[in-house]
């Protein structure tokens, strides 16, 4: 498969020979490892079979040689929580397949991604070469399985499925977010009297998709991601997680700060927009730009992902990432909150520059959180990969002067 | 009101003339008053501040190191170096950057306010297609905490606009981005009424769902045409009238109609049109539409495909205000890129803005602009500080038609001004101090000029 893509994706978007190499070397690079190895200046990588083979190695031997000029190299961001390859068009409800109203625990969306959609390659300008794509529910408080794909635009880019479980909680139009928690805890706490039960069972009885699942919530195998905002709620969630073993990852959270040390100590990750300043509602009155900052010193791992419209909007993660900085991230942070940070909390390989890791490799022409850097190359499993989207063919087709109407320039 | 067929008004009116030297008593002159609701805003300081030894972007095009700028009364006295003037305040500006006040000709705050709770749905009257007799303004919650937020992004003027469910949404109203208890407190005193304009999907969508025209493309346009052929015949009412009462006649005048009275004022050149318009082929009719009714096309919003007619928009003197990188939220974004600002801007005679239509982005429209100057670089374009702030100060103010007013630093102007602690453009810039007519309205590093709306004092 993966010979099958680089053929097909080198000739159509890149046309680089430098793809087609078994073995790459990036030199001459400041790396940003997003690992305890923090940044290395003067540095070097070398890519072998789709690995990360070596860094800095006394000798630097590969097919394929390329000096960075001093340029920065990143491990390939990760975003999270949004619906690429899953919505073309917000408007257009035949390109919609995130939700459902029937969705619920086992709904699982990675089955209607399309890795061809056009937002793919653009996301990629921004450096990002994964994402954990999210369900956007129906009815009840559970939206369904979240799953990891890799920006490849092929059609095996889905390297996941069942990355976590996406439950929403918190403010509800009509009713009681106090139904919500006994959804919650009733769903719970039955499966847990069946696990109990399940000698008496019949044992070759195959349990349900949401079945497995729930077991894998409760063995705190799988990650519970819960979108909500205020801090009350927080605090009830966590209660929740030590009484089921959750592992519970905190989505939203513009509240967050306000509970940020028992989220710390209840070493519970966060997935935040970087962003949000607003009190968008009763639940959000502490949004602040500097809470990313803030979480981070009082030690909870952090994610950044790209609010509102974040499929159309992902490649501006790296901004976000700049901004968190401007108002009190560390950049080594803010670094890992786009790359290690999401690899390890949903079990990606990738999203580190490290030896065996999947050399998921971005080199940037500057700081890559600031405006006015972009992509230099990008590699995805070491495989060079181009950002040209449709978008730049269009600005290219306005732009060039021709005898004839633009329609007929490709 | 709508139901007076427009030609039996004008009939009426006719037949009014001749008879009116019999009836009666010498009517009182009617006469409508086009500023009901004045701005009562004043500037809260009269001090003088000296900012010395900064890297100055003028919003014209200009780019001056280490140099002074000097306010006045309000005023920008002087630019220029070594200024030896004494004032009540001196900054030193050494490493940083100052720009006119940012300009978002395109914001929802107020309206459509934060907490973003139904009761807060005060920017669209989605009752019929054609609503411009709502004039924003009389929605605006002084109190959104979004103003403050957008003020330490540099924000000084903005333009609040309904939104854009309908063919004529309503007035937009040009704010000064002030603390103040009341609407007309923040009112930018003088500045032009905006007629908010929408063409595409939105429209179609809202009316055709209740099977009200427009359901189609087709059905905007017929919309369009019938309000304006309905806004002609009314404006000839009323200076028929006016004539008339000027001959020395006694004439009975027009029925009032506040819708119409929005309309005529934009035939009669007061209310500038900002029509939300993304696609190329209907901004082009739109150009048509107003030279078959005869007024300008003034401002197109959201102009996604902007960039497929730059020539045309620069020929007609529309000013072109749009997203860096919006796009796929629905079919009419669709065709977005990313260098669409810079591609409007780059012809003569042109007038590109940047704009937000966002709580969020309208904090950093620096970075917005910065973001396509970058991108637009990336693949040849020669943009640099001096001609991407354009697109947020000085295009922006006269595409609100205040550029005599604001949008660059030249002697006379008011003194808006924000001081960055590095070149606006990067991740990192950051609003350090912004003045609103000589008056400190924001500083980073003093909470005194920290402003906290009422719904956010005390929350805890």
């Amino acid at each position: 498969m993966k010979t099958f893509n680089l053929s097909t994706l080198a000739f159509a978007l890149v046309a680089s020979s430098s793809a087609f190499a078994s073995s790459i070397a990036i030199t001459n690079a400041t790396i940003h490892t997003a690992t305890d190895s923090g940044v290395l200046k003067n540095a070097s990588l070398v890519i072998t079979d789709g690995k990360i083979s070596a860094i800095n190695p006394s000798e630097v031997k590969a097919d394929t040689v390329i000096d960075a000029q001093g340029g920065i190299v990143t491990p390939g961001l990760i975003s999270s929580m949004n619906q690429l390859g899953l919505v073309e068009v917000g408007a257009v409800g035949g390109s919609r397949d995130a939700g459902d109203d029937k969705a619920g625990i086992d709904f699982d969306p990675s089955m209607a991604y399309n890795p061809r959609s056009s937002l793919v390659a653009y996301a990629r300008k921004g450096g990002i070469t994964q994402d954990l794509i999210a369900p956007t529910g129906g009815d009840t408080i559970f939206a369904g399985l979240a799953a990891a794909v890799e920006l490849t635009g092929a059609f095996d880019s889905v390297i996941g499925s069942q990355k976590a479980l996406v439950v929403e909680m918190g403010e509800k139009d009509k009713g009681s977010r106090a139904m919500s928690y006994k959804t919650l805890v009733d769903k719970l706490e039955s499966h847990k009297q069946k696990l109990a039960k399940k000698d008496d069972k019949k044992k070759d009885e195959t349990p349900s998709t949401e079945d497995q699942v729930l077991t894998k919530v409760l063995a705190g195998k799988l990650p519970v991601v819960v979108e909500v905002q205020r801090a009350a709620d927080i605090m009830q969630l966590l209660k929740i997680k030590a009484q089921y073993n959750l592992n519970l990852v905190l989505c939203g959270a513009n509240d967050a700060v306000l509970v940020a040390d028992e989220i710390a100590k209840a070493n519970v990750p966060v997935i935040f927009s970087a962003m949000d300043n607003l009190p968008g509602n009763f639940d959000s009155m502490h949004a602040n730009l500097a809470n990313a900052g803030k979480l981070e010193k009082a030690g909870v791992k952090v994610m950044l992902t790209v609010a509102g419209d974040a499929s159309h909007n992902m490649y501006q993660l790296r901004f976000d990432a700049g901004n968190a900085v401007s108002y009190g991230m560390s950049y080594d942070g803010a670094i890992k909150a786009v790359t290690s940070n999401v690899a390890d909390v949903f079990g990606l390989t990738g999203g580190k520059i490290a030896v065996g890791q999947k050399a998921d490799v971005v080199l940037w022409n500057g700081d890559p959180l600031e405006l006015s850097s972009h992509v230099v190359k990008m590699f995805i499993n070491g495989e060079e990969i181009s950002t040209q989207s449709r978008h730049d063919k269009l600005r290219d087709r306005y732009m060039k002067k021709s005898d004839m109407p633009a329609g007929y320039t490709k | 009101m709508q139901k007076f067929v427009p030609s039996i008004l004008a009939v009426a009116l006719g037949v009014a003339l001749t008879g009116c030297q019999d009836q009666g008593p010498k009517r009182e002159k009617v006469e409508i008053n086009k500023n009901p609701y004045p701005s009562t805003y004043k500037p809260y300081s009269g001090s003088s501040t000296l900012i010395k030894n900064a890297t100055v972007l003028t919003g014209t095009g200009e780019r001056l190191d280490n140099t002074d700028v000097l306010l006045v009364d309000g005023k920008i006295k002087e630019v220029g170096q070594n200024l030896s003037a004494i004032a009540d305040t001196t900054v030193d500006a050494n490493g940083k950057w100052v720009t006119p006040g940012i300009i978002d000709v395109h914001s929802h705050l107020g309206a459509y306010p934060s907490p973003q709770v139904e009761s807060h749905q005060d920017g669209n009257e989605m009752t019929s297609p054609n609503t411009a007799e709502v004039w924003v303004e009389h929605s605006v919650w002084p109190q959104d905490p979004g103003f403050n937020r957008a003020r330490e992004g540099g924000i000084t003027t903005l333009q609040i606009l309904p939104g854009s469910a309908n063919l004529f949404g309503g007035r937009g109203v040009t704010l000064k981005n002030i603390p103040a208890p009341t609407m007309q407190g923040m009112k930018f005193p003088d500045a032009p009424y905006g007629l908010k304009m929408a063409c595409g999907e939105n429209p179609k969508r809202v009316y055709g769902g209740k099977g009200v025209l427009p359901s189609t493309r087709m059905g905007n346009m017929a919309g369009y045409r019938k309000s304006w052929a309905a806004a002609t015949e009314y404006k000839r009412a009323w200076e028929e009238y006016d004539k008339a009462y000027a001959m020395g006649l006694n004439p009975e005048a027009p029925e009032r109609d506040i819708k119409m009275d929005t309309l005529r004022g934009v035939l009669d050149g007061d209310i500038l049109i900002h029509n939300h318009c993304y696609k190329a082929e209907e901004m082009a009719m739109m150009i048509d539409l107003s030279k078959e009714f005869g007024y300008h096309a003034g401002t197109f919003h959201h102009g996604i495909e902007a960039y497929k007619i730059s020539d045309l928009l620069a020929e007609n003197g529309n000013c072109a205000a749009l997203w860096p990188d919006w796009w796929g939220f629905k079919m009419e974004a669709y065709d977005m890129v990313q260098e669409n600002v810079a591609i409007v801007d780059a012809v003569k005679n042109s007038c590109a803005v940047v704009h937000s239509d966002s709580d969020t982005t309208i904090q950093r429209l620096n970075q917005e602009a910065g973001k396509v100057m970058y991108r637009a670089n990336d693949v040849g374009f020669n943009l640099k500080e001096e001609d991407a702030i354009k697109w947020i100060t000085y295009n922006a103010a006269k595409s609100l038609g205040i550029q005599d007013k604001v949008g660059s630093l030249a002697a006379g102007k008011n003194a808006d001004v924000v001081i960055w602690n590095q070149s606006p453009f990067s991740v990192y810039a950051k609003a350090q101090q912004v003045f609103i007519d000589g008056a400190k309205v924001y500083d980073r590093d003093d909470e005194k000029y920290q402003a906290v709306s009422d719904f956010m004092l005390g929350q805890k």
